[in-house]
């Protein structure tokens, strides 16, 4: 999706560029065509989809059929369900068979009561599948170290999570995000955790190149009017930055308009 | 003759077994988005009609879903 003025404003990943700073999850939709809906007016330009193995005279339908379909966007398969590195080069591997495309989301989370992704593995699949030319997007913890190690075997990006898959807990790792922002030299997306508008606007605000959300919008009232509402709010967000908010006052209060007693009557 | 494979895990009778397109037509998901994997090895969509099925062959099948 177009949107005026914002063509100065790409942001390049992996040496490919992109306009729009929200990325989509396609999981835990109702059905194929609030997905789909939801998808474009969000204006995603990345789009996140998972593997699973299909069997005989398998009926389910196909829910990203009509995805592949439109131009601009670029399917990225993740790793879902791989419970080590080895099990995530492989489903890499497969998705970027099935997707066309060299971009993979690295996500590594063996245990799923919290779904945090396991550094160890998540680094080991990272560095071997750099060097076998793909654009790794690492699901990561908020870690200013190992996003340091990361960027550094050749990663596109840096993908640190706000709070754990699904919680809707928000940018619980805004300190630790903001030191991951302060040294990487590749774009760092916020993923997981996001439950509101405002709080993807935050996250851009601060510094982040964008936020991926799914169960923000799957899971909410309305999926295609929450996708808009967060597109508006990640564009906000990022107009915000560049227009650099205004300095803290040092705790005490700075007076916006003149503080002489109007009605009085001046020099009495 | 049916050539006995194992496709996801499960042995599996195939009549069809000249090429990996024959088998996936076989199964009913002939024509769908789906990759696969013969004895390890992804096999590009290009090179399934030529890819012929030996007794014993692993057959892994996968596509893509929704997922975040």
């Amino acid at each position: 999706m177009e949107r005026q003025g914002k063509g100065q404003d790409e942001w390049i990943v992996g040496g490919h560029r992109f306009s729009s700073r929200l990325l989509m999850g396609t999981g835990k939709f109702q059905d194929a065509e609030t997905m789909v809906g939801a998808v474009l007016a969000s204006g995603a330009q990345i789009v996140t989809v998972a593997l699973r193995r299909i069997g005989r005279d398998s009926r389910e339908d196909d829910m990203l059929g009509p995805l592949r379909q439109q131009r601009g966007i670029t399917l990225m398969p993740n790793t879902s369900g791989a419970r080590n590195a080895s099990e995530a080069i492989r489903a890499a591997r497969l998705g970027r068979e099935l997707c066309g495309s060299p971009f993979v989301k690295v996500e590594i989370h063996p245990n799923p009561h919290h779904l945090m992704p396991d550094p160890i593995e998540t680094f080991e699949a990272a560095r071997v599948l750099a060097a076998d030319g793909f654009v790794v997007m690492p699901y990561m913890p908020a870690d200013p170290v190992l996003a340091k190690r990361l960027e550094d075997v050749g990663c596109a990006s840096l993908m640190p999570l706000g709070s754990a898959i699904g919680s809707g807990r928000g940018l619980a790792t805004a300190e630790m995000l903001r030191l991951i922002l302060r040294d990487a030299r590749i774009p760092v997306i916020v993923d997981a955790g996001l439950r509101s508008p405002s709080e993807a606007a935050a996250a851009l605000e601060m510094g982040c190149d964008a936020v991926l959300v799914n169960s923000a919008v799957a899971a909410s009232g309305d999926p295609v009017a929450m996708a808009g509402a967060f597109a508006r709010a990640v564009e906000a967000g990022r107009d915000a930055h560049r227009a650099g908010l205004m300095p803290q006052g040092g705790g005490t209060a700075l007076a916006t308009s003149p503080l002489t007693t109007f009605l009085s009557v001046e020099g009495q | 003759m049916a050539v006995k494979l194992i496709v996801n895990g499960e042995a599996y009778e195939a009549k069809q077994h000249e090429s990996l397109t024959a088998l996936l037509e076989e199964m009913g998901i002939g024509g769908r988005p789906v990759v696969v994997v013969l004895n390890d090895e992804v096999i590009p969509t290009a090179s399934r009609g030529k890819c012929g099925l030996r007794e014993g062959d692993s057959v892994d099948l996968f596509r893509l879903v929704g997922g975040g």
